[in-house]
């Protein structure tokens, strides 16, 4: 049998190809939806409301600006090593770099994602886990159909009713985007006000996706628990808390991380919407603000950002099974 | 628990088609004072242009329904077919088939139809399309694994020993034999593609024209109903039916899978190292929102 390392590192280069597959299929789609797109794609350069005015000597102009007169194999090439130098276009809007627009918005949607991965990892997770050891009860039937629900609602919906609810009824929490738009206090005055600001659009995402992890998490669990070697671990005299806690878990925490790494994506989706109803500046809002105002490049490059956060996600949590569960360092080796 | 989930479906189908018997008035029309308060006349009041909500309301069902339905045929439809085929065939085709799944389900969805959805421009059909051809990917994955454990049954090798056809194979022995999977895939695509097309709307990317109960919150949000007590008739009953409409698809996928699942769950083979275990409450692999 070969060593397990040796093939861990074989099953982690395959995962890094398949995952630069990815990222350069989305980067592709990036230059081809503009240029398959009916229309010209002037119609996507300008300011929307230029288009009808524009003169053909100013047309030529922006077609040669953008290097659109160049076969397309060329076009290809310049937009490639454009954005490995980190060129993603400029906003026809505010005629400002798209990376830099992206990068002032992405401290925002990383605390609010990031937190809202956690949140619902650790409530929804926790909260399928203890229900999945406590089949039968009527708590935890209702804890189920209180997780389905959760995870069939709109979640801007959800962020809707908390503003309703929270800001509207009870006046307890401001909400209008992330930061006190006048007077602010510096250092710990400014923090509260984020920290005030993001606890509804952060509960409402952490809401939405626990639901889900629940789901996962209980039925992992309950699966474990009805394995024979469970059985074994009881017979052996050991306690319930130590059959659960130092068994079942151990082996249904696997599909769990899947789960996680699943929903990054997803709850990267449930962040644009959910940034929308707060106004909160994160990228989210700035891919409505750019859906309204017909941004395009923008769009792109947002889409683009967020593709690659979510291939990192996914590949960071394939690097991470051999570690959690050594049965899949096991099956590699085989 | 299914039949709860049928009877609300049937609910709303019922109330899109006679949709316009059923709507007092007529969505269009300014039948009321801008921001109207529910009265007798207008039970849901009136949205900022004095369209009656309850009639607005009833008339959106037929679109979201209709979106919800066309989408998860397509989507089911291909993914049924790409799973099918590259679970039969195996090799080469298989392999790039398979490729293609994973290279959709790694990229991040809402944001892709978002980029798609604003470069096609706003109309039903693009919206359909573009919600369509992304979210078949995770039916195929699953049906392909079923399909590797059929081609292997006695009744598909016997078929082939007599020399029938790859195609004649496929279509009258492998495709019986997974229905019931593609069934309860359908229910699980329907719950996903109402869920998406609600947000399409919602960030203002459906069809100007025709509205959805997403496009209701649209508007809602941006005149900021919420502020005022219009909330209670403008924000709150689109997200109801949206979220009885996807409970109900989730019941139905619950109790179809539960008919499904014994067999079916232990003759998967595990595509994921997780050891699959019989699960009391199958575990949901494709929220794509």
């Amino acid at each position: 049998m070969p060593r397990p390392s040796g093939a861990a590192w074989r099953r982690g280069g395959g995962r890094v190809a398949q995952y630069a597959l990815v990222l350069l299929v989305a980067v592709s789609l990036n230059f081809a939806i503009p240029r398959l797109a009916p229309g010209t794609p002037i119609d996507y350069l300008v300011p929307s409301e230029q288009v009808a005015t524009i003169t053909p000597e100013q047309r030529e102009r922006v077609l040669a600006q953008f290097g659109l007169e160049k076969p397309l194999l060329e076009q290809y090439r310049l937009y490639l090593t454009g954005i490995l130098r980190g060129d993603l276009g400029i906003s026809a809007q505010q005629g400002r770099p798209v990376v830099d627009m992206l990068l002032e918005r992405l401290p925002w949607t990383l605390v609010l994602v990031g937190g809202a991965i956690t949140l619902a990892t650790v409530i929804g997770g926790g909260a399928g886990f203890l229900s999945a050891a406590r089949r039968g009860g009527r708590t935890e039937a209702w804890g189920l159909a209180l997780f389905m629900f959760l995870d069939s609602m709109p979640p801007f919906w959800i962020g809707l009713l908390l503003l309703v609810f929270f800001s509207g009824y009870l006046d307890l929490l401001p909400v209008f985007g992330a930061l006190p738009t006048s007077g602010a206090a510096g250092g710990f005055g400014l923090t509260l006000e984020f920290a005030q600001r993001l606890v509804l659009p952060l509960a409402t995402l952490t809401m939405v996706r626990a639901g889900w992890l629940f789901l996962v998490a209980r039925s992992s669990l309950a699966g474990e628990l009805s394995e024979d070697y469970i059985l074994m671990a009881e017979a052996k005299g050991l306690s319930r808390r130590q059959v659960v806690l130092g068994h079942g878990i151990r082996n249904a925490l696997l599909p769990l991380v899947t789960a996680v790494a699943v929903e990054v994506g997803t709850v990267v989706g449930g962040a644009t919407v959910v940034e929308t109803v707060f106004s909160y500046p994160g990228l989210g809002r700035l891919i409505y603000e750019s859906v309204l105002s017909r941004d395009y490049a923008v769009l792109q490059g947002a889409f683009l950002l967020l593709a690659v956060g979510v291939i990192l996600a996914n590949l960071l949590a394939d690097l991470l099974y051999p570690i959690i569960d050594p049965r899949v360092r096991a099956e590699t080796a085989r | 628990m299914g039949r709860v989930g049928a009877a609300i479906l049937l609910l709303f189908v019922v109330a899109a088609i006679f949709a316009p018997i059923l709507a007092p008035h007529d969505p269009a029309l300014r039948t009321a004072q801008p921001f109207a308060a529910p009265s007798f006349a207008h039970p849901l009041g009136a949205n900022d242009v004095g369209q009656d909500i309850l009639s607005e309301l009833i008339f959106a069902s037929r679109l979201s329904l209709t979106v919800g339905f066309v989408t998860t045929c397509l989507a089911t439809i291909l993914g049924a077919a790409v799973g099918i085929v590259g679970g039969y065939l195996r090799g080469a085709v298989d392999a790039v088939l398979m490729r293609g799944v994973d290279v959709i389900l790694s990229l991040p969805f809402l944001p892709l139809m978002i980029v798609l959805a604003a470069f096609l421009g706003q109309n039903t059909t693009n919206l359909i399309l573009v919600i369509g051809l992304l979210i078949w990917a995770r039916p195929a994955r699953l049906i392909r694994s079923q399909v590797l454990s059929v081609r292997e049954s006695g009744h598909v090798q016997a078929a082939r020993a007599m020399g029938a056809t790859h195609g004649y194979i496929m279509f009258r022995h492998v495709l019986p034999r997974v229905t019931p999977l593609v069934a309860a895939q359908f229910v699980r695509t329907a719950n996903v593609s109402i869920m998406l097309e609600a947000s399409l709307a919602f960030l203002g990317l459906s069809d100007p024209f025709q509205k959805s109960w997403g496009a209701i919150l649209f508007y809602a949000n941006a005149r900021s109903a919420f502020l005022a007590d219009a909330w209670l008739w403008w924000v709150l009953p689109p997200g109801l039916c949206i979220a009885a409409v996807v409970v109900s698809f989730a019941f139905l996928g619950y109790a179809l899978e539960e008919r499904v699942d014994p067999r079916l769950r232990s003759s998967t083979p595990a595509s994921e190292p997780s050891g699959d275990p019989g699960t009391p409450m199958p575990v949901r692999e494709d929220t794509l929102r």
